[in-house]
C-alpha cells in the first residue's frame, strides 16, 4: 500500500492500513488534547489532562461503585430497546404486508416520530412517575417510532420476485413472511437495530439527567455540580466505550450471521 | 348433419384474455392485452415474442395467476386459473434465487411446500434436479458466489423441483452474455425434452425464440394481440441442436420473424412516445 493510492481520488486501501490510520488519528487526538491542557491553552479546570480522566475513572470504579451506575444504564437501554424491537419488528413487517395496516398507522407514527423526545419527558414523568417506568418510556418513545418505519421499509424493499417465487412454489402468505420476507430483510434489519440501539444511549442520558438517582447520566450530571471535570469526562468516555464495543459486537455478529453477503 | 366431434380439453387454454391497467391522475389507463386466445398442448414449448413493453410478460403473469385478467380466463387442464400455485412455476430474470441459501438449499426450497411427496422423496427430487442442471459440484455454494448463468440454472432446478405442470420463464437469460446464453438455451432444450414440460418462454430476442420454440406467438405492439402463430417444426424440420442455427431453414424463419419484430418495435416506440407526451 503506497501513500499515492491513499491520496488518489477514490483510491484503494487495505484493512490493515485503515487500522493503522485509525490508531494514528486516535493518538493524535489525545496528544493534541494533552498539549492544550499541559500548556494552559485551555484552563485545566475545564480541560484536564487525559491522565487525570483515566485516574478519575479508576477512582469511580474502585471507590464510588460506578459499576452499579453502568449496569443500571445498560439494563435500561437494553430493556427499552428490546421492548421496542419485539413490537416494532412484527408491526413493521405487518405494515408492509397489508396495505390497511400501513395506511392506518403510518401517518400517526410519522407524526409522533417528529415530536422531540425531550419535550415529552415532563409528560412521561406525569404518566409514569420518576421510577424506571418513565426512563423506559422515554427510550421507547425515542426508538420505537423510528424503528417501526425502518423495519417497514426493509420489508417493502424485499424484491417482489422473491414473494412471487414463494407463491409459485405453493407457499401461503404466512409461510412467505416466515421463510422468505424475514430472511430477505434480515441483513438490513440487523443494521437498523444496531443504529437504533445507538440512539437509545442519547435518550438514556436525557432521561437520567432529568429524573434519576442512578445511572451514568445521573452520575455525570451530579459531578457537574462540583465542577469535577475529570469525572464528567470519564462518564462520557464510558458511554462512548460501551457504544463502540456494542456496535463492533453487532457488526461481528452481522458478518457471522450473513456470510453469504 | 353429423354431430360435432367432441374436442379434447386443451392442456392450457387462454380464452379471450384482455387486460387494462387503470390510470390515475398522472397516467391514462393503459390497454395492454386485447382479446388474446390460444391453446397449448402438453409438452409444448411456446415462446412469447414481441417488442419490450408490449404486454407479453403480463399475459404470462396472468397464466401464472400472478395477475388477473380484465376479461377472459385461463384454463389449465380444464380448471380455471384463479391465483398462483405450485402448478405454475416461474423463473424470473433477476432475483431468481435466494441469496441466503446455497445452491442445493435453493433447489430444496422448491420442494418445501409439496404435500404429495415425503421428506425422503423431496431430497431425491432436489438431488435429481441439481444433477440435471449440472451443478452438483457447486451444491454448497451460496448463489452470490456463482455466475449469473449458474444462478438461472438454480432457478430452473428449483422451479422444476416443485413439480409444476407449466414452466413460465420471464426473459430468464436476458441479463447473460451471449455465450452463456447460448449454452443455457441448449441446456434448457434438453431439459424440456427430458422432463416433457409445457413451457411459456418470454423474450424479445428473435434468434432465441426461433431456436427454442415449438411455437412462436408473435405479439403486436401494445395492446398486444397475436399477429402470427408460427409452428416452427413446419419451417425447420428435425431435432433442434446448435447446428440448426446454421441451416438455411433457420435463417429464413429468423429473417421472417425479425421483420415482423422490427415493424412491431417501431409501432411500440411510437405508441410509447405518444403515451409520454400525453396525447
Amino acid at each position: 500500500m503506497t501513500l499515492g493510492s491513499l491520496l488518489s481520488y477514490r483510491g484503494a486501501s487495505t484493512s490493515r492500513t485503515d487500522v493503522v490510520l485509525a490508531i494514528v488519528a486516535f493518538v493524535g487526538f489525545v496528544l493534541v488534547w494533552d498539549l492544550m491542557s499541559r500548556f494552559n491553552i485551555v484552563d485545566p479546570r475545564f480541560l484536564p489532562l487525559p491522565w487525570k480522566v483515566v485516574e478519575a475513572l479508576y477512582r469511580m470504579f474502585t471507590e464510588q461503585n460506578f459499576l452499579d451506575d453502568v449496569w443500571i444504564s445498560v439494563a435500561r437501554v437494553w430493556g427499552a430497546f428490546l421492548l421496542s424491537v419485539v413490537i416494532a419488528v412484527p408491526m413493521g413487517v405487518w405494515m408492509s404486508n397489508y396495505r390497511i395496516v400501513g395506511a392506518l398507522s403510518e401517518p400517526i407514527i410519522d407524526f409522533i416520530r417528529y415530536l422531540p423526545v425531550p419535550a415529552l419527558v415532563p409528560l412521561l414523568i406525569i404518566w409514569f412517575g420518576i421510577g424506571e417506568g418513565s426512563k423506559i418510556a422515554v427510550l421507547w418513545m425515542g426508538t420505537f417510532f423510528q424503528l417501526v418505519l425502518l423495519i417497514a421499509d426493509d420489508a417493502k424493499r424485499v424484491p417482489r420476485e422473491f414473494v412471487e417465487i414463494g407463491y409459485t412454489l405453493g407457499a401461503r402468505p404466512r409461510q412467505i413472511t416466515r421463510d422468505i420476507v424475514i430472511r430477505a430483510m434480515a441483513p438490513s434489519t440487523v443494521d437498523n437495530l444496531r443504529i437504533t440501539l445507538g440512539w437509545c444511549w442519547t435518550y438514556l442520558i436525557i432521561a437520567e439527567i432529568v429524573a434519576s438517582r442512578s445511572g451514568i447520566g445521573h452520575y455525570i450530571w451530579s459531578m457537574r455540580r462540583f465542577v469535577k471535570t475529570p469525572e464528567v469526562m470519564a462518564g462520557i468516555l464510558t458511554v462512548g466505550v460501551i457504544g463502540l464495543v456494542t456496535d463492533q459486537a453487532i457488526r461481528l455478529a452481522h458478518r457471522r450471521l450473513f456470510r453469504y453477503l | 348433419m353429423t354431430a360435432a366431434v367432441p374436442q379434447p380439453t386443451p392442456f392450457l387454454s387462454v380464452d379471450r384474455v384482455s387486460k387494462a391497467f387503470p390510470g390515475d391522475e398522472d397516467r391514462p389507463p393503459i390497454e395492454v392485452i386485447d382479446d388474446v386466445s390460444m391453446d397449448l398442448a402438453a409438452g409444448e414449448f411456446a415462446v412469447y415474442l414481441g417488442p419490450s413493453g408490449c404486454g407479453k410478460t403480463t399475459l404470462m403473469r396472468i397464466v401464472g395467476g400472478l395477475e388477473t385478467a380484465s376479461s377472459g380466463a385461463v384454463y389449465l387442464e380444464g380448471t380455471r386459473v384463479t391465483g398462483p400455485d405450485r402448478k405454475k412455476g416461474m423463473v424470473f430474470q433477476a432475483y431468481s434465487s435466494f441469496p441466503w441459501l446455497t445452491v442445493i438449499e435453493n433447489i430444496r426450497f422448491g420442494t418445501r411446500y409439496r404435500r404429495d411427496i415425503g421428506p425422503r422423496e423431496k431430497e431425491e427430487v432436489a438431488r435429481h434436479y441439481l444433477d440435471l442442471v449440472g451443478l452438483a459440484d457447486f451444491a454448497g455454494y451460496y448463489v452470490n458466489r456463482i455466475s449469473g448463468g449458474m444462478r438461472q440454472r438454480v432457478a430452473i432446478a428449483r422451479t422444476l423441483a416443485a413439480g409444476p405442470d407449466v414452466l413460465l420463464m420471464d426473459e430468464p437469460f436476458g441479463a447473460l452474455d451471449a455465450q452463456t446464453r447460448e449454452f443455457l438455451q441448449v441446456q434448457l432444450l434438453e431439459i424440456s425434452r427430458l422432463e416433457k414440460k409445457t413451457v411459456i418462454f418470454v423474450t424479445h430476442d428473435v434468434e432465441e425464440a426461433v431456436f427454442l420454440a415449438d411455437r412462436i406467438l408473435m405479439f403486436s405492439a401494445r395492446p398486444a394481440t397475436v399477429i402470427e402463430d408460427i409452428r416452427v417444426a413446419e419451417h425447420i424440420p428435425g431435432e433442434r441442436a446448435l447446428e440448426s442455427k446454421e441451416s438455411e431453414a433457420f435463417f429464413h424463419l429468423r429473417n421472417h420473424v425479425r421483420d415482423l419484430m422490427r415493424a412491431q418495435t417501431r409501432r411500440e416506440e411510437e405508441i410509447d412516445i405518444r403515451g409520454r407526451s400525453g396525447a
